[in-house]
């Protein structure tokens, strides 16, 4: 056996994971040595590192893709712009944890700590391209969230949500892991590179021990991204959890997780195109209807948010969807409606599945912001410390929040000019060129369902007066830093979204060995 | 028959039957026993498949460090009346169909398997090599060298995260 050599500059395409892992190491030892009163300097370490891998995954994303450690793991544009992606919604949730924090009394260094974990597990997991390296970053980063929604247990509710998301969890790592197994099983390689020959083979001599193990894999990824049919653990895990891990579940474990999935069903995928992109096409449509379907009646705005991401989790399914060929073998793609011959334009569709990981990361992270500083202390876990009446007259109190707040509502909804109708009108697109126009139909109209709960918000914030006793929420420099930051990015994305648009638009997946 | 597959037959058999006693089992004493006794089965299967250092770890890791924890936790509970038998209801049901027809799902998805035999028994220098500490060690400190890093990052996250959900309230 020859045994490889390794290098410095082979560590440098793992360079974000390692800043972030760094960061978490110093935040830890400063819990250690730094006993002051004060603990601001936690979350500037945490945003520093985060700013910092961010930086360094988008210098990085232009060079050319290459496999690195032995072909365990990309280095593609693809894994840079999700590692981006993360670090951007990661230094938007680590500015919203500082005030709510404080204002607990509850700063920590492991919290931020345990974020920075989480971060580098999902940078890793976008550049893996290898089974056992991709279940160990996933695991990472479940770990990392599941600790991080039990962090604050004042009260039940809590408490019930970190179980659930830990037992639901470890399950959906099983079912992953019994089909990473069967997968090696079936093709005696763990590599994905290496996989897709020996699938397309053994989908023909074994194809049931074949298709148990990519669904079983399937299953896994679609537990993490809370896909209807295996969403039910989120809204409960969402609502449970402290406002700000709330927010980092939706924006950066969602975009990782999606990046995982991508990778993973486009190498299988091209052992039997037509079954993986039905399979994928069935769970986008359950999921884009389920979920705005299941959002429509919530009161509750936090656990109405947990649905919308669902919804959302539809969506970008079928972006991914969007990246197989479909000649007449898609659900409804199949129908009259189809346009002339199928020609999948794979740039567009990675330029779609990206652009919309960018949007909603900004559209939530904004939205869960302005949730965690209309929740008071004192709440506790009450269920009315996300009603809708809290948003009550919202534009006559605190104008600002309530002009951002719209915003996002109008980016999550998908109406110009925010980046979620930039997101939503690049995944529709690229679906409708790879022939899946009855399926991009569904998504329109499950959007326009969606439209309903979104703007219903926007109503109670602008038309209904404020409630007599009301307490003015406080304003916190750090929370209203992220809440501009986001609104801005909402509105300047959606109106021009040229020059990111065009370095997405260069992101493609690498598929070689070496 | 050969040695060697009447030892598999009696590993396999009995890891099977062992893990049947965990899941039916009253007493959770029972089942925590039942477990250990699987764990060694399954140590002996692993070491009829060359997989030797593996069968050790299985052993020490399992059988030694992780049932100690889980009969600490069953003697803190002190669980000592079983439970009452489980009643039936619709839900109950369902998820017994499921279970089973995964089972069987599961079953016939290995119906065809592939025949030719490894034939590793004449290759001798793969033989000797395989599964033991040194090429075991080899590959993770080389070509296994990033998820290795990744895993020192998990158990890293896991001990902060143990700590951070182990404390009374913050």
């Amino acid at each position: 056996m020859t045994l490889p050599d390794l290098t410095a500059a082979d560590l440098q395409p793992v360079l974000p994971a390692l800043v972030l892992a760094a960061g978490a190491s110093v935040l830890l030892l400063s819990e250690v040595f730094l006993t002051t009163a004060s603990r601001s300097h936690l979350a500037l370490i945490a945003l520093g590192s985060s700013v910092l891998a961010g930086g360094v995954a988008l210098a990085t994303a232009f060079e050319p893709a290459h496999a690195v450690f032995q072909g365990l793991a990309v280095q593609d544009p693809f894994s840079s712009f999700v590692t981006v992606v993360v670090c951007l919604g990661l230094a938007g949730v680590v500015l919203l944890s500082a005030d709510f924090l404080k204002q607990r009394q509850a700063e920590r260094g492991e919290y931020y700590a345990l974020m920075l974990f989480a971060a580098a597990g999902m940078s890793l997991l976008a550049m893996s391209a290898e089974l056992i390296t991709l279940f160990i970053n996933l695991e990472v980063l479940s770990v990392s969230t599941y600790a991080l929604t039990a962090f604050l247990r004042r009260g039940p509710r809590p408490a019930e949500a970190a179980f659930k998301y830990f037992i639901l969890g470890a399950f959906s790592a099983a079912l992953f892991l019994y089909g990473s197994a069967l997968l090696y099983g079936v093709t005696g390689t763990t590599r994905l590179a290496d996989m897709v020959g020996p699938l397309r083979t053994a989908m023909h001599t074994q194809p049931w021990l074949a298709t148990c193990a990519l669904a079983l894999v399937a299953a896994g990824f679609a537990f993490k991204v809370a896909a209807v049919p295996f969403h039910m653990w989120a809204p409960d895990v969402y609502e449970g959890a402290p406002t700000p891990v709330t927010a980092l579940m939706s924006a950066g474990v969602k975009a990782a997780a999606f990046a995982g999935l991508v990778r993973v069903f486009l190498f299988l995928g091209r052992a039997d195109p037509e079954v993986v992109a039905l399979a994928l096409s069935a769970l986008a449509v359950l999921t884009m209807v389920g979920g705005n379907l299941l959002a429509l009646p919530q009161r509750n705005v936090k656990r109405m948010l947990a649905y919308s991401s669902i919804a959302h989790a539809g969506y970008l399914l079928l972006g991914v969807a969007a990246l197989f060929p479909h000649p007449g073998t898609g659900v409804l793609a199949a129908t009259p409606l189809m346009l002339g011959s199928p020609a999948v334009n794979s740039a567009d569709a990675y330029k779609g599945i990206l652009f919309y990981l960018l949007a909603y990361t900004v559209s939530s992270v904004g939205a869960f912001g302005v949730l965690s500083v209309l929740e008071r202390h004192a709440d506790g876990d009450g269920a009315t410390a996300w009603d809708l009446d809290r948003f009550s007259g919202l534009a006559q109190r605190r104008p600002g929040w309530a002009v951002a707040m719209a915003a996002f509502m109008l980016s999550l909804a998908g109406i110009p000019p925010t980046v979620g109708f930039m997101g939503k009108l690049l995944v529709f697109r690229a679906a409708v060129d790879s022939g899946l126009l009855g399926l991009a139909i569904i998504g329109v109209l499950a959007s326009a369902a969606g439209a309903y709960y979104y703007l219903r918000i926007v109503v109670y914030m602008f038309m209904r007066p404020a409630p007599a006793e009301g307490v003015l929420p406080e304003k916190y420099w750090a929370t209203e830093l992220a809440l501009v930051a986001s609104a801005v990015a909402v509105v300047a994305l959606g109106v021009l979204p040229g020059r990111v648009a065009d370095w997405l638009s260069q992101s493609g997946m690498f598929f070689g060995t070496r | 028959m050969s040695a060697e597959a009447l030892l598999f037959y009696v590993f396999a058999l009995c890891t099977v039957v062992s893990a049947g006693a965990v899941v039916l089992a009253r007493g959770p004493m029972t089942s925590a026993m039942s477990l250990v006794a699987t764990f060694f089965f399954l140590a002996g299967v692993y070491a009829l498949l060359w997989a030797h250092t593996i069968a050790v770890l299985q052993v020490l890791v399992y059988a030694g460090a992780i049932m100690v924890l889980f009969l600490f936790v069953i003697m803190l509970l002190s669980m000592t009346e079983p439970e009452p038998a489980m009643k039936l209801n619709v839900a109950r049901v369902v998820g017994a169909l499921s279970a089973v027809g995964l089972g069987a799902a599961l079953i016939a998805s290995f119906w065809k398997l592939p025949t030719q035999p490894m034939g590793w028994a004449e290759d001798s220098a793969r033989a000797a090599a395989f599964g033991t500490l040194k090429t075991v060690g080899e590959i993770i400190y080389t070509r296994y060298l990033l998820p290795f890093e990744s895993v020192s990052l998990l158990l890293l996250a896991a001990i902060v995260g143990a700590v951070v959900v182990a404390k009374p309230r913050i």
